[in-house]
This record gives structure tokens, sequence and C-alpha cells, in this order.
């Protein structure tokens, strides 16, 4: 064991990406591939009426314009797209003349090449009736739910608010965000070997025959999906897509293989989104600034025919030690797309508005809001009682404290001045995200040539999980990882789990971790005798085997042996934040330093300290960039991002990369990232807890705090655009 | 699949001759980073292209003479790092440098880019919104007004068209008093870049002083002692890869130090490059200080309207030229 597994060490597929040999789901070389168009309706909600095809159909090329009248018998079920495994109608566009939300597909061109597709779609001519809608959740049309989808409480916090020394009651507006990963969505659907095969670079290979399966009439043994690398996912990618059972119908129909391209400005239409939410905060304090009360209600848009719940409510009364909390979330049905989870889904929101309160709160009570913090951390969950497995969040603050020098910070906003005459503000905040683990089948073959080969559950989305499968095998295997060969992301070597919620390292590192020790032993028992320090495929070798094999079934904790079956069959099979003796949670603290030029009100963000506790840092490299990504996109969430929508019209008005505005490397200053690395061993045998999602969370909210602290003013919405502070 | 036809031309007749030739749908196509986006959504459909990216002696950049003349070929890029350029007039070289990217300006052409359409997103999202819009379909309507206007023009709008016009280059230059050089099937001809420009009026599709077959050749500004005192300050919703909110070009002559000419013009707020005249003639005589550089801004912005959401453009526009002429006349860096 001669490298350490937390090394600051390439990931394991750089060079492959770097070069371009990376083969994505939309570059897989097949033989007669067809290619396919949409056309987006214009409309934002009615019927159509009449789809004149004519002039596509003779355009050169083309091979067919699909129709709803060709994908009626397309069936909605429960595990369909969208549904998020909670009651949901479902609807999948191209089913019905119905259309339910602008830019849905209503017509779908396959030609021989990509450019008679596009000319096909362009051609097509569709009559509507169109009827009244509301694209926003202001908006008269708009459905509130009458029961909320959560609601925790722990005491009588009403009552505890009422009787605070120091209150604060505000609302926090958060708006609409797209992903945006860079790695376009894409569908390639093939007959292979009997099988008809989904290549789509997902987060969830196994929707396809755990929902498309049943979505066709098919027998979800002849689905196979591959996702091979995915090129950024962030939750857009954790489902099937409104395209996907299109273009699996066509391939079907046309007996070819098919493959769509989803463009960009489609994609802000059919595919799920951040929703808008609104959060109304009450906090009460005593004297010495001891929380007594948190109430809080949450409300986020929704399309009308889905479950994507909402979900603010379950972090925050997890911060800090709560005397009392009340909280509440609902939903309020809109005519768009569904929807859906977006890093840090409910949990970047939730931080923004009750971090930002936290602030507000420490100014009122008068105490600084790192020692406010600190004075109400707890060890265990105010709503349950339990412990937490760990939680070192006093630790990330004291320690992001130091690297920042939060001490310069003055409590009287613009009181420090930049050389240029910018007024400069520091604001802090923290996060947590939920502690997850899933199911994994994992089967690991080693070659007395040296050569190692693992089949497992998960996907590579940028993350870097090929790597953290790496680190474990050359801990416990002293593999050479030139001679490594990792296959995830296709149900055709592995029964996939969805990858997201963080829970990817977390269950793969024990999977990998377990089907290493496995090895250990039964090479130990194949040689007869405890196993020396020569390398493994040297003393495997030796008993003149080519190879040996170990499979290991790794459940998570709380979970039983049926969970394994659930995996089998593309059920989602997560735990996680409760489990029996304990909560877990990652946690995190960031530091901002803004500076606001006083004549335009433009904000820099010079520098952002990060300090995460995710249990054991796998590997420190990729770690690293996780949270800066992440603070990238806090920033980004703090200054840049909103989807526009003109209620006229519903839609996303600036549907492209130059006008949804997103960091640009000038835009980003220094960022520092530290890290605990206390091993969580309660949680798993690894010790390692998630990382790509916590890391996000609470960064926008340091850099609004940083913001007041400079200009004194409180933006309670985001993006905070230049006219905010003119 | 929807084919056209492409030639090379290797001068400026040959180019003319084969836009005649070609009939009906033919476009010229320089740097492409235009005419492309605009194929693609669906604005521009050529049936010819005529490429004159490589005309003979086009992409000349001449500073010796009594005016700077810039070949309409020329890159971005390159008149951004001309030495001479980037010393003596300061607002050219960053108008060019602070616009687009740097692989957008290793491609793009000066005199493209005085042709750059719109970013109104109405104007754009013809596919997806097919949203009213008189520049695509004249008489469809104008959905930019009443609507999503936080990035419309607070000068220059008419009840047909509230787009900004999207450049910066076009804005320097309209302050420095640049002629647009043209050639054309009736031959040659120069357009002072003030009548190059058209308001929308009732006819917002038509934008600029420009016939069919005509090619921008170049660009003449004529030399003065104001470009030493001269910046193109920018103000965007990110530090760089995103046109302006409100950006002014500002260019100072200076007697001692007292103003004797003042050369302002305003980009991201007014639906074509909008000299600041009122600005100017506040300035004349003036010692310049932070006081009369914000009169001049609330000057420029005295006739502004503004919709529902792009008021604080105004205030804006007017701390921003207030800012520009702080660093043009050397009060701050």
């Amino acid at each position: 064991m001669t490298q350490e597994p937390t090394a600051d060490r390439p990931r394991i597929d750089a060079y492959e990406k770097v070069l371009g040999r990376a083969l994505y789901a939309a570059d897989q070389p097949i033989t007669g591939l067809l290619h396919a168009m949409t056309v987006p309706a214009t409309i934002a909600k009615g019927r159509i009426e009449a789809i004149d095809a004519t002039a596509a159909q003779k355009v050169p090329g083309v091979v067919r314009v699909f129709t709803y009248e060709d994908f009626s018998q397309i069936k909605t079920t429960p595990a369909a797209r969208g549904a998020y495994g909670q009651p949901g109608k479902g609807h999948q566009p191209m089913t019905s003349p119905v259309v339910r939300h602008r830019g849905e597909a209503v017509a779908l061109v396959v030609a021989e090449t990509l450019e008679a597709a596009i000319e096909g779609a362009e051609a097509i001519k569709v009559r509507y009736a169109s009827g009244p809608f509301s694209a926003r959740m202001e908006d008269e049309l708009a459905s509130p739910e009458a029961e909320p989808d959560r609601q925790l409480s722990s005491g009588d916090a009403q009552a505890a608010f009422a009787a605070a020394n120091h209150r604060i009651d505000v609302e926090y507006l958060h708006p609409q965000q797209h992903h945006n990963p860079i790695e376009l969505i894409s569908t390639t659907a093939a007959f292979e070997d009997g099988e008809l095969r989904i290549y789509e670079g997902t987060q969830a290979a196994s929707a396809f025959a755990g929902g498309l399966a049943g979505m066709m009439g098919m027998d979800p043994t002849r689905l196979r999906g591959v996702s091979p690398y995915t090129g950024g996912g962030f939750g857009q990618k954790n489902g099937i897509q409104e395209q996907s059972v299109l273009v699996a119908s066509a391939a079907a129909l046309l007996r070819r293989p098919v493959k769509l391209v989803m463009p960009r400005g489609q994609l802000f239409h059919t595919a799920s989104y951040r929703p808008r939410s609104r959060h109304r905060i009450r906090l009460g304090a005593d004297e010495q600034g001891r929380l007594l009360a948190g109430l809080y209600e949450t409300v986020q848009q929704n399309s009308r025919y889905d479950g994507f719940a909402c979900d603010h409510g379950a972090n925050p009364p997890r911060m800090y030690g709560y005397r009392t909390w009340q909280g509440s979330d609902r939903i309020v049905r809109v005519d768009t797309q569904t929807p859906g989870h977006q890093r840090a889904p409910h949990e970047h929101p939730s931080s923004y508005a009750t971090e930002c309160a936290m602030d507000e709160l420490a100014e009122a009570v008068g105490m600084d809001p790192v020692e406010f913090r600190l004075a109400n951390d707890t060890q265990n969950d105010p709503i349950t009682g339990k412990p937490f497995s760990s939680r070192h969040l006093a630790g990330c603050l004291m320690r992001g404290a130091e690297m920042f020098d939060w001490n310069r910070r003055r409590r009287e906003p613009g009181a420090l001045v930049a050389d240029n005459g910018g007024l400069i503000g520091l604001g802090v905040a923290c996060g947590s995200y939920k502690g997850s683990m899933t199911a994994a089948v994992t089967t690991l073959r080693l070659f007395a040539s040296g050569r190692c080969e693992i089949a497992t559950s998960g996907h590579e989305m940028g993350q870097g999980i090929r790597s953290v499968i790496a680190a474990e095998l050359i801990e416990i295997l002293d593999v050479d990882p030139t001679k490594l060969e990792i296959r995830i992301g296709d149900t055709g070597h592995a029964p996939q789990h969805i990858t997201a919620g963080s829970w990817g390292t977390g269950s793969v590192a024990p999977a990998a971790r377990s089907a290493a020790m496995k090895m250990r032993e039964e090479l130990s028992a194949l040689t007869g005798a405890p196993l020396s320090e020569e390398p493994v495929h040297v003393q495997l070798a030796r008993t003149r085997r080519l190879s040996l094999e170990v499979t290991v079934n790794t459940i998570p904790l709380g979970k039983d042996g049926q969970v394994i079956e659930q995996l089998r069959r593309g059920i989602p099979s997560t735990t996680g934040p409760e489990y029996p003796e304990f909560m877990a949670f990652s946690w995190i603290a960031h530091f901002a330093e803004v500076h606001v030029e006083t004549s335009t009100g433009r904000v820099r963000v010079k520098r952002v300290v990060s300090v995460a506790d995710c249990g054991r840092v796998m590997n420190r490299r990729t770690a690293e960039s996780q949270v800066r990504g992440g603070v990238v996109w806090g920033i980004g969430a703090a200054l840049r991002e909103a989807g526009e929508t003109d209620p006229r019209f519903g839609g996303v008005l600036n549907n492209d990369l130059a006008e949804y505005v997103v960091p640009v490397n000038a835009d980003i200053g220094t960022i520092d990232v530290d890290f605990i690395g206390e091993p969580d061993f309660k949680l798993n045998m690894s010790g390692v807890k998630g990382l790509g999602e916590v890391a996000m969370v609470g960064a926008a909210a340091a850099v609004v705090n940083a913001v007041y602290n400079a200009t004194g003013r409180r933006i309670r919405h985001l993006p905070i655009r230049i006219e905010d502070l003119l | 699949m929807r084919s056209l036809s492409y030639v090379r031309a290797g001068n400026v007749r040959e180019a003319i001759e084969a836009f005649a030739a070609a009939g009906e749908g033919a476009r010229y196509i320089a740097g492409g980073t235009t005419l492309y986006d605009l194929m693609k959504l669906g604005v521009e459909r050529p049936a010819h292209l005529i490429d004159i990216a490589s005309l003979e002696g086009a992409d000349r950049i001449d500073t010796r003479g009594d005016v700077l003349f810039f070949g309409a070929g020329a890159l971005m890029a390159d008149v951004a790092e001309d030495d001479v350029i980037r010393r003596d007039y300061p607002v050219l070289a960053e108008s060019l440098s602070k616009a687009a990217s740097q692989q957008l300006r290793n491609m793009a052409t000066v005199g493209g880019n005085l042709l750059q359409r719109t970013r109104c997103p109405y104007f754009r999202n013809g596919a997806i919104g097919a949203y009213p819009c008189n520049k695509r379909e004249p008489g469809s309507g104008c959905a930019g007004i009443g609507g999503v206007d936080r990035g419309q023009a607070v000068l220059g709008a008419s009840d047909a068209c509230n787009a900004v016009s999207p450049g910066d280059w076009p804005v320097a230059l309209t302050a420095m008093d640049a002629t647009i050089e043209i050639s054309g099937p009736a031959g040659t001809r120069s357009v002072p870049i003030s009548d190059f420009y058209r308001l929308p009026g009732n006819t917002p599709h038509l934008e600029f002083a420009i016939e069919a077959g005509e090619i921008v050749t170049g660009i003449s500004v004529p030399k003065t002692a104001a470009g030493r005192n001269s910046t193109y300050l920018k103000v965007r919703d990110r530090e760089s890869y995103a046109f302006a909110l409100a950006s002014a070009a500002v260019a100072l002559r200076m007697d001692g130090n007292h103003v004797r000419q003042a050369h302002i013009a305003l980009g991201g707020v007014a639906t074509r490059p909008w000299r600041a005249r009122e600005a100017e003639a506040l300035l004349n005589a003036q010692t310049i200080d932070r006081e009369i550089a914000l009169a001049a801004g609330r000057a420029a912005f005295a006739d502004a309207r503004a919709g529902e959401h792009n008021a604080f453009k105004i205030e804006l526009g007017a701390r921003t030229l207030a800012d520009a002429i702080m660093i043009a006349g050397g009060k701050i860096q």
C-alpha cells in the first residue's frame, strides 16, 4: 500500500477527456444512424388542431415525420418521467394533441442527416387552439395546492417567537434557474443483439429498463441503458427525458437507430429546472443570542401534472439548536414543464433564505455572525432528538474564520474601503446536505497479468467517481491504475442506481472497498496463507489461475437484502438522512469577500474560503474541484442567474448561454478550500459522507451577507443585480 | 438539406459582380460570427454566400496619414492590439477588446461588426417563441414593448421597436466621427457614421444605410488629439463576454485644464449608437470634476423614456458616462 488514497492525484480519466478520446453518449459510432429533430410548441397551453407536414416530407433526406398520432400507444406509467416516485399524473408530449407547456415537442422529424432533420422540422406547420395559462406562480391562473408537501415541528414555535427578545420576519425570493450542463441532453436508440440500447448521458441508466420499457410495453430485460460519461448532470439528467421515449419509439417503428441531440434553446423548455420559490422566515432569539424559535414557510412552483415536491424545510431546522421549530412547504401549479432536482435542489434556496435571515438576526441581537452560529451549535437534531453521526460545523467555522482573517470584519456596513474607493463587505454562511447511501452490486475481477476490471453501480458525471473507485482499489489491493478498467453507468454490466443526492461516493467507495477486501479474502483462501507484501496479481499468478472474480452486494445501513432486488428493477432505494441511531449530514462554512463599486453598484467577489466536513476525503484534487465548482455556482446564483419568463407567452426568454448569465472566469476571484477530514465510520466503512451538493449550500448566502456588510442593503431576492445597488 | 452556393472573391469588384450574378438570397460573408448565428436562428436563410474574408488588402490598418484607416476585413483582435491605436486612441482599442471573446475577436472583422444585429430576445427567439417582432416580420408587432424589457432601449425607441443596438465598436466610432466607406454596383461612396444607423421609426427592420449588393470596404476616423484622453467604459451583467447594459465612449480634447471639445457616444441604452451632443455641449470649456461629469451624464439621458424594468438604465447610463468622463479626463483610473 504505497499510495495515500486521499492524495492529490489526477483524475483517472483526465487524459482521455482532455484528448477528446472519451466517447460520450451522442458520440457512439453506430452504423445506419438516423438523425431526429423536434418541433417545439409555440403556445403555452392548448391543443393541436392540425399539423401540416407536406413540405417537411418533401425535404430530401427526410425519412419520416412523427406526430402524436404515431405515438398514442406510449403509456404514461407511474414510473414515467417526472413523477419522482411520488403520485403524479405525468405528461408525455406527443401522445395526444394536448399541449401543456411552451416548447414541448409536437412533431419529430427523422432524416438521413441532421441538416435534413432540422430543415424538415422548420418546415412543419402547426395550427393550435390556444387556452388561458399562467407560467409564473404570481400570475392569476397559478393554483396553490391546498395541502403542504411537508411539515416539521418541534415545540410551540409560535409562542416562543412571540416571547422572544429579538425577532425578524422576512421573505426571500429565489428565481427559476436552469442547469445547462455543457453536454446537451441526447438520446440514441438502437436495436443491437436483440435488445434495445438507449445511449444517453444520464445519471440513471436503469431508468430506461425501469420506466421506458413500461412506457413502450417492452420486457425490461430487453432494454439496456448505457451512460458512458455524463458531461455534467447536476440533477437535470436524473430521469427519463421528455424526448427519450419519442426517440426510442421512432427507432422501434423505423427499425433503424435514431439519435436526437436536443438544442440548448429547446432544453430550457423540455428539461427540468430549479423552480422559483418564496421563503418566509421568522426567527426569534433571547438576549444572549440563543435561538428560541424558527418558523419557516416556503412555496415553490411546479407543473400542473407532476409530483416534484417542495422540500425546502428539511435542512434548516438541523443547522442550529433551535428550541422550537415550525415549518411547512407548499407547491403552486403553473403551466410549465416539470421542475426537478438541480444541485442542492432545496438545500441551496433554503440555505440562501435562512442563512441570510440568520445574518439579519445576528445583527438584531448585536452578535458577530460567526459567534452567533457557534453559540447555537448543536450535536443533536432538534426535530428527532437523534445525535448526528458526525458534525464538525463549528470546526468548519473556526478554521474558515482563521483562513479568511474574519476578524477584519466591521459590524457597521461600508466601514472597510478598498484603495479604489470600492466598499468591502465580508459575509459568512453555512450549509448542510443529507448523508445518503444507496445499494450497489459490484463485480471485481483480478487477472494474473496485473489487469483489474470492476463493474459497479454509479455514473461518472464529472464528479470523479471513477477516481474514487480507483482510490479504494489502490488502497486495498495496490492495483496499477493504468491497468484498471472501470465499467459504470451501464445496465449491461451492473444494475444502476440514480447517481444523485451526493450518494455516489458514499455508496461506491464502500462498494469498491468491500469488493477489494473480499478479493483479498478469496485470494488468501486460494493461496492457503495470509497475503504477503507482494503484488496481489503476482500472488494470484502463483496459483496458476488466470483470474479471480468476486461479486459483492452492498446494502446501505438501515436496509435489508430486498434493496438489491429494488436496485435491479430500477426502483430508487436510498437511505438517509435519518438512520436508526443517528442523523447524517455533511456540513460546510463559506466566507465571502465582495467589493462593491460605488458609482455603478457592480459587485466583485474577490475571495471565498470554504471549509467542508464531508467525512473522509477520497481525492483531494477532485474534492477541491467539487467545492470550487459549487462555490462558483453559488456566486452565479447570488449575482448572475435567472430564467426570465414573459407572462404573456410563457417559456424562457433568455434560453441560450449568452443571455442566461453564468459567471465567466473574470467573475471569479480566489477560492480557498479546506476539509476537516474526519472519517465518519458510523455511516459506512469508507468513512465518507457526500460532498458534491453540500459544496454549494450556503455559498450564495455568504455572498449576499457580504453585500449587506459592504452596502448596508438587504436585497431579499436573487440574483442581486446592478439595479438593486444603484 | 437546404443547399447553398459558395464562392470566394479575390477583390471588391469580383465580390460585387458575384453578388449580382448570384441573384436572390445572396449574402456576403466575412468572419461569419454574426451571419452563422443568424442562420442558426432562422433570421438569415442565404442561398448564395460570397466570401469576402480574403479580399485583396481588405485587412489593411493604416495610422500614418491624417486619418486612421481600417480595412473592413481587419480582424477585431488585430485592431484592438495595434500599438498606435492602443496608445493614441484607447477608446477604439477598448471598445474592441471589451467586445465578445478572444475567440470571436480572432474571427470577426471590424467591417462586419458594424452590421451586428440586436440581442433583443424576442427578435432572437423566432423558432421557439414565434414572438411578434417587427424586425423579423414587419407588421407583426413588438413583444419587447410591455414585455420583459430590462435590456431594452431607453433612448431612440419607437412604438414599433425598442430593441437595443448591440455594438461597442460602432459606439466608439460614433464618438470619433468616423466615416464608412462603401462600394457597390453603382460605385463607391462615403457615409458619415451618424447617417449609417437608422432609428427604428416605423421601419425597424431597416437598420443600416446600405443597399443590397454593397460592401463596407473600410472605416476612416479623423485623427484628433482627443484620442489620447479617451476611454470606452462598458458596464454589463458580468465582467466579460456580455453585451453592455450601459456603455460610454468619451474622448476629450483639452486646452490646459479645460475641455475644448468633447466626443461622447453611448451604447447599450439606445436603438442605435447614440451621440450625446447635449452632454458634449455641457462639458465645453469646463474643468472636469465629478459634479460636472454627472451633470453631463444626466443631460445625455434628459429625453430617456423607460418601460417597466429598464428605468435603472437611465441612472446607470448617466453614472457610466460620468465615470467615463472622469477616466478620460485623467481624474480616476
